[in-house]
């Protein structure tokens, strides 16, 4: 059951990836939105990679934890998108 | 529960992945369709990843009580065994500690047990001698109670002269004597 309602949420994401870039393909200024969106993502992502042991204190969660959302959340981004943009 | 879970997890990735696959991206009907299921299946799989969750939490909750029973089963049962060990090593110590006094009250009891057995089966051999004595009287009164109520021969031999198993032909023969003896005094 556990593994049931992590697959569900991490289907949720990939899901909201599909959806901000169906956002993204309905104006050109909603894709600058989304594209800057994205890139203040991916430097957050990248920064807790970094910063992944002060983060981990700070959100008092394990850095195992932690590594495991980064993780998750790119994996989302790439099925989300990939699934969007190859449909 | 299971069911609407499973209904909604598929739902969601219908909902992600056919609209995208057989709608097309350049009309706009076709764009605001994928828009609405986009969205609903967002809402169907957060949906069924709070279902899952709750059931999630609550089968821990279960393994932890299971858990919790066993633990209290085997600590009673263990607290029962430690209990009943200190009650035995305690009879043992006070057995070893006993006074001689004790012991030797309890030999007398015993004596007193045993002379009152060896006493009645006397009692039975008395009642072999020509002259008729006391017991003689009252064994000889309690058949004939015993004969009034309607008990056997059997049962007298059995259960006033005491005499069982081997000694029942010798009990026989004594209560022959015993009713010859008073019922030949009762004729004369």
């Amino acid at each position: 059951m556990r593994a049931m309602y992590l697959a569900n949420y991490f289907v949720a994401g990939c899901i909201a990836f599909s959806l901000l870039g169906w956002v993204a393909s309905l104006h050109p200024h909603a894709f600058r939105a989304v594209l800057c969106l994205l890139a203040a993502t991916a430097i957050i992502w990248c920064l807790s990679w970094l910063l992944d042991f002060s983060l981990s204190s700070a959100l008092k969660i394990s850095v195992r934890d932690l590594q495991a959302y980064l993780i998750a959340a790119g994996a989302m981004f790439l099925v989300g998108l990939g699934v969007y943009l190859c449909t | 529960m299971h069911l609407k879970l499973f209904v909604l997890s598929a739902s969601s990735v219908m909902l992600w992945l056919v609209p995208l696959a057989a709608l097309d991206k350049t009309l706009e009907i076709h764009k605001a369709l994928q828009g609405l299921s986009l969205t609903a299946a967002i809402a169907c799989a957060v949906t069924a990843g709070n279902i899952a969750r709750e059931q999630a939490e609550q089968n821990e909750i279960e393994e932890i009580k299971t858990r919790a029973i066993t633990a209290d089963v085997v600590d009673e049962i263990a607290t029962s065994a430690y209990i009943s060990q200190q009650q035995r090593q305690q009879e043992a110590e006070a057995i070893l500690t006993s006074p001689v006094e004790d012991v030797e009250e309890a030999r007398q009891a015993l004596e007193a047990i045993y002379s009152n057995d060896s006493e009645e089966t006397e009692v039975t051999t008395l009642a072999t001698t020509n002259e008729p004595t006391a017991l003689d009287k009252s064994l000889y009164a309690e058949i004939c109670k015993s004969r009034e109520v309607g008990k056997s021969s059997t049962w007298i031999i059995e259960n006033i002269l005491k005499m069982k198993g081997r000694k029942f032909a010798e009990g026989k023969e004594k209560l022959q004597t015993l009713l010859n003896k008073f019922d030949g005094e009762g004729k004369r």
